[in-house]
């Protein structure tokens, strides 16, 4: 080279064929040694089926749980001390209130934006909730729980229970006269434990109930710090698990337990779910924008003795409500103790059996099928018609017992009896799982026994030629149907009636490809 | 008559007068409960009262009280009301600051009784003593003693003449009788055995609506919830729903005086100003909710939003994501 | 674009997807005009609505005006970015080979051999040490335990068992007026407290909390004119008709505030147990397994109705020591 001016190329070209970006990666590989690590990164190949994007609504309105609730705690008081309001909403000047309770409403009133960023906040947990509860159930009925990622799946299952947890805790914090009175079921429900119950109680609300007003406090540094900081953690811990073992895929043309097919990290896949944090962001948004949820003015600030009817909590504990509801007054009574069963049972053992279950079923289904290879590819869940009915079972037994949380909501709205509307809960609580369970057994093994069902025949295209002569002609296969679909049969040109034999008709045999076949 | 002029005059002329000025004051203020009627009944009560040769504490004995009795407080008790006017020996009016409660006019007895035999005899029997024409038990209860205002609530919100009499309550509908109709029918019902509450005229300008909030937190929600929705009771029964707009402040102070079928009386434990309070919270709050957070989702709470952030957030999002990534 | 291949200096880059000519691009990709346009209206409305955002939070406008503009703003942003990623961006299917994580079992055994022969080392020749250690952070882990008993909260102690009735406690409403012969009509109903406890939110030092009120809160209904035996032995209990239970629920402790004057039923509006108040408040629905404690009472001298004793039982819900 002779030009011995630094020019704007030369000193491009110094800095490595990519510019600025070669050097930051220079410099940054020097140091830390990450381009190798890095460039597998980008490489990483993401499965793109629209299933596998569930778990990124739960992480992406975390995200959104994190943002609106900072906002947030710049205005909220955790105190239960007494205070006047004297804010915007009329109707409660002058009354005592908690300062918890008036920081709440000031921040639906009188903070620029607080009520927006308040409904985001609550709709953004009910979503998160609903969307792990989605995500699991994916996982659950496409067997993809199974080695190597058990320790994910019980990653995500601890993630669930402490997304429940920090959602009661948080709902209880504006200490207005409904969370206030799901606190009071809480307080009894820790209450009623044996041994333990009471010193539980005691200690963690400082006394009998309300207790010294350090319950708000104590709930604000768990709802804001502790058990965040223990889900980031286990976020952490489930997407390396995710990265280091790679994605699971549906079985498909090409895709084997050696390979990932899909799009790569970047630019595809990161553009993608990008541009999803933003819709998910935009959901809980547009619904704090327009949808009213939890309008605590209306209730008030929680006193003891004061109660609303149709009381409910958040819909991830309806199931535990609508439990205690149907529950028989089952109560121990004797040798000078009390075990109140109509309370341990639905509210404490019912979830505990649930969640432990839960756990235990990568390990209950190893041991049942004797199954201990390696998995990567998903199960079809018709071709696991036993795992699927269950699953169903069990969903459908948490629906009803949330459907029981609003027994008077029902009643009210269909007009019968409240009374019968209980009975009919407790009856339905057994009944419906079992039905549920045996239906979708069946329809399993129906689905398993069609081959192709569900795939679309290829169309076919009937021709007029100019003598006036019909013809059919079958049409282009659809561009998502290689390879997969079913061939038509060809239209029969009359069908001969088979003599009676062996005493009956003849009944077509099935073939293989599931499309029935006519003697012509 | 042997009497002066000046007596007979006012026997014959100023008495029906003032009676059916009186009438028609009622009958304003059921027609217009709102602010106007309900301040011109209370001070024309008032100025009436002031003068001290009609109002009497004796005239008014023959008034049966067994409906709503004394007590400490200023509670719908004509005996502790401040406001009180007698004529004749027949309780006008009563009540406080508050609440005026207002007997209807002797005027409307007569046709009082022509209506009740030919819309409400067959259930609560002729004398209306809940007695039938063979001395069984009729279907309806007997409703002497109970009060005009118990009267006017139940058939000024359509819930008699009942829809269906064998019913388990009787639900509020579009009313059948005028409002001048329902004080006919009290008129008669109450002359048969006098009792209290009167029918009230509830004056809200001076009510707090925050301190009606605590009330209503403390006494109603319990049945009504707290967002006044309404919702099903034991065995069949429920409590209706406050939000409806056409319940008018005079009604929801009779059914707290009067506790209509399942609805505990509030009596004593009330005094007329904290009725006043509640009664406007009902009727300026509950019924005008404060909802800028967007739609209320009909009140009915957290399983409401539950099914919004299911079937919205989460499958709306399940929706994109089906946009987004492949689908065989 | 650069296209990586013409760089001989650095090594190929085996998955050549930055070409536009890469059969992985759509068909959008290849003529990416129409989409380009389409991403590119979308982008500029989100700016806009991004704008309106900033002008309605500034201006203070109604929620749902920020949340609106908001919301559409953050949704077209994503849909652009995702239908950028969609459609003008490569598509798969690229192959990534899945590699075993599994070691070699020469490797399992070198790491279990480490383990195993260097604590073996460390621990036989040292037993004591090591058990002096064990003791110490033995001691420490228990002593660990006792803030988290010890200083979190009281022990329980029986303040579960009683409450704040005393005979001839004054049975007061919320604003602290007691109570005569006359307040309730029969069909009345009210919540009272024990005068002692009541927080009138009056005085210059209120209450941090209610927690009497909490506890000692009773329902007051009028049954009948005259003297009410609810149940046998408790024949002096309901002077004049007036009926006392506790308002704690048995079930879960929920103010039991619903009451049917013509059923005559106490319904708890949590999770709707039944009491029968004429015979003693007798769950005969639901899942409270006890009836509610009753609060026998009398007249004073001075005409007010006042606790005879205190209540005979623990009132709420169960606990294990309650005998």
């Amino acid at each position: 080279m002779t030009d011995i001016t630094p020019t704007k190329r030369t000193r491009r070209q110094a800095m490595g064929p990519f510019g600025p970006v070669s050097k930051a990666i220079d410099e940054l590989d020097d140091r830390l040694g990450v381009a190798k690590g890095g460039r597998v990164f980008l490489d990483k190949i993401f499965p793109d089926h629209w299933s596998f994007m569930l778990g990124e609504i739960s992480l992406y309105s975390f995200v959104v749980l994190l943002a609106t609730g900072v906002f947030l705690s710049l205005y909220y008081v955790p105190s239960a001390q007494q205070v006047v309001y004297h804010g915007t909403y009329k109707p409660l000047d002058g009354q005592w209130v908690s300062e918890a309770y008036r920081s709440t409403v000031n921040i639906s009133f009188d903070v620029r934006g607080g009520l927006l960023i308040r409904q985001m906040h609550h709709w953004a947990a009910d979503i998160f909730t609903g969307s792990i509860i989605v995500h699991m159930a994916r996982i659950f009925f496409t067997g993809a729980f199974r080695k190597p990622r058990e320790l994910n799946w019980t990653i995500g299952l601890t993630m669930l229970i402490l997304a429940i947890f920090e959602g009661f805790i948080g709902y209880s914090l504006p200490d207005d006269l409904i969370s206030g009175t799901g606190l009071r079921i809480g307080y009894s429900i820790a209450e009623s434990i044996p041994f333990v119950g009471s010193y539980l109680v005691s200690f963690l609300w400082g006394g009998q109930f309300p207790g010294s007003g350090i319950i708000i406090p104590r709930f604000f540094i768990i709802h804001v710090l502790i058990i965040p900081l223990v889900l980031i953690g286990l976020l952490a811990a489930h997407l390396g698990l995710l990265v280091r073992q790679k994605h699971t895929q549906f079985a498909g043309e090409g895709r084997t337990e050696e390979n990932v097919v899909g799009s790569p990290m970047f630019p595809t896949f990161m553009a993608k779910t990008t541009g999803f944090l933003f819709m998910v962001a935009a959901a809980s948004a547009l619904l704090g924008a327009f949808a009213q949820i939890n309008p605590i003015w209306q209730f008030g600030s929680y006193d003891a003795s004061k109660i609303s009817y149709a009381v409910q909590p958040d819909w991830y504990m309806g199931w535990l409500d609508g439990a205690l509801r149907i529950m028989p007054s089952w109560e121990f009574m004797g040798v000078g103790h009390t075990i109140p069963f109509e309370v341990l049972l639905p509210a404490v053992v019912f979830p505990g059996l649930i969640f432990t279950i839960s756990y235990m079923w990568p390990m209950i289904e190893r041991r049942y099928t004797g199954d201990n290879e390696i998995h990567h590819l998903l199960d079809r869940p018709r071709d696991r018609p036993k795992r699927t009915a269950a699953g169903a079972a069990m969903f459908s037994l948490l629906f009803t017992l949330f459907a029981a949380s609003s027994t008077d909501v029902l009643a009210n709205f269909f007009k019968v009896s409240l009374n019968a509307t209980l009975w009919f809960f407790r009856i339905a609580v057994i009944v419906v799982p079992i039905i549920v369970g045996f239906v979708t057994y069946q329809l399993c093994k129906e689905m398993q026994g069609v081959h192709g069902i569900g795939r679309r025949k290829r169309a076919v295209i009937v021709r007029r030629s100019a003598d006036g002569e019909y013809s059919t002609v079958p049409a282009a296969p659809r561009p998502d149907d290689e390879h997969t679909e079913l061939m038509p049969e060809p239209v029969p040109d009359r069908i001969d009636i088979e003599p009676l034999s062996n005493g009956g008709a003849r009944v077509p045999e099935p073939s293989p490809t599931g499309v029935r076949q006519v003697t012509r | 008559m042997h009497a002066p002029f000046t007596r007979r005059i006012r026997a014959q002329i100023l008495l029906p007068a003032g009676l059916l000025a009186v009438a028609a004051f009622a009958s304003l203020a059921v027609f217009f409960p709102g602010t106007d009627a309900g301040a011109a009944g209370h001070t024309d009560a008032s100025q009436i009262a002031l003068n001290p040769s009609q109002v009497s504490t004796r005239a008014c004995g023959t008034v049966n009280v067994k409906g709503v009795t004394g007590s400490v407080y200023n509670a719908g008790n004509p005996f502790k009301s401040t406001n009180r006017f007698c004529l004749n020996g027949h309780l006008i009016s009563y009540g406080s600051h508050y609440i005026t409660y207002t007997n209807p006019p002797k005027a409307l007895v007569n046709a009082g009784r022509l209506l009740f035999a030919q819309t409400c005899s067959s259930c609560h029997g002729n004398e209306a003593n809940g007695v039938g024409p063979t001395g069984e038990a009729t279907i309806g209860p007997n409703l002497q003693g109970v009060g005009a205002a118990t009267v006017d609530f139940w058939v000024s919100t359509g819930r008699m003449p009942a829809a269906d009499p064998k019913a388990v309550e009787a639900e509020r509908r579009a009313t059948r009788l005028t409002p001048l109709q329902a004080l006919e029918l009290a008129a008669w019902v109450n002359s048969l055995d006098p009792a209290v509450p009167a029918v009230p005229t509830p004056h809200l300008e001076g009510a707090n609506q925050s301190v009606g909030q605590d009330l209503f937190s403390l006494n109603c929600a319990a049945c009504h919830t707290i967002e006044g929705t309404g919702d099903a009771l034991a065995y069949g029964t429920n409590a209706p729903s406050l939000q409806v707009k056409n319940i008018t402040a005079q009604q929801v102070v009779e059914a707290m005086r009067t506790g209509p079928a399942n609805m505990p009386r509030f009596t004593g434990n009330l005094t007329d100003q904290q009725v006043a309070d509640i009664t406007s919270y009902v009727t300026g709050r509950l019924q005008h909710p404060v909802n800028p957070g967007g739609f209320s989702l009909g009140g009915v709470g957290p399983v409401a939003e539950g099914f919004v952030a299911l079937l919205i957030g989460v499958g709306g999002l399940a929706l994109i994501c089906f946009w987004i990534g492949e689908r065989s | 674009m650069t296209d990586v291949d013409h760089q001989p200096s650095r090594t190929r880059v085996p998955m050549p997807i930055a070409a536009l000519s890469d059969p992985h691009m759509g068909d959008a990709a290849r003529h990416p005009a129409r989409v380009e346009k389409l991403i590119a209206v979308i982008f500029v409305l989100a700016a806009i609505f991004m704008g309106l955002f900033g002008a309605a939070y500034t201006q203070n406008w109604n929620p749902w005006v920020l949340g609106g503009t908001l919301g559409a703003g953050m949704f077209l942003l994503g849909f652009g970015l995702t239908a950028w990623g969609k459609y003008l961006m490569p598509q798969g299917p690229f192959v990534e080979e899945r590699h075993s994580l599994a070691s070699t079992p020469e490797e399992r055994d070198a790491m279990a051999a480490a383990l195993v022969e260097r604590s073996a080392v460390v621990v036989k020749r040292r037993k004591l040490l090591g058990g002096l250690f064990a003791l110490g952070a033995g001691i420490f882990g228990i002593v660990a335990l006792f803030p988290l008993i010890r200083s979190l909260g009281p022990l329980p102690g029986d303040s579960l068992d009683t409450t704040s009735w005393r005979r001839g406690s004054l049975l007061v409403d919320s604003n602290g007026r007691p109570v005569q012969r006359e307040t309730l009509v029969v069909g009345g109903v009210m919540t009272v407290y024990p005068r002692a406890t009541v927080l009138v939110h009056a005085g210059p030092q209120p209450q941090i909390t209610d927690e009497g009120q909490a506890v000692d809160q009773t329902i007051l209904i009028r049954l009948s004119d005259e003297n009410f035996v609810t149940q046998p032995g408790r024949e002096t209990w309901a002077p004049a008709g007036y009926v006392a239970y506790s308002k704690l629920c048995t079930h879960l402790g929920c103010p039991v505030g619903l009451y049917e004057q013509e059923l005559e039923l106490l319904v708890c509006p949590c999770h709707q147990s039944m009491f029968n108040v004429r015979n003693g408040a007798v769950p005969q629905f639901g899942p409270a397994p006890r009836p509610l404690p009753q609060l026998p009472l009398m007249f004073n001298d001075d005409g007010f109705l006042v606790a005879q004793a205190p209540y005979d039982q623990p009132v709420g819900p169960g606990f294990y020591e309650r005998s």
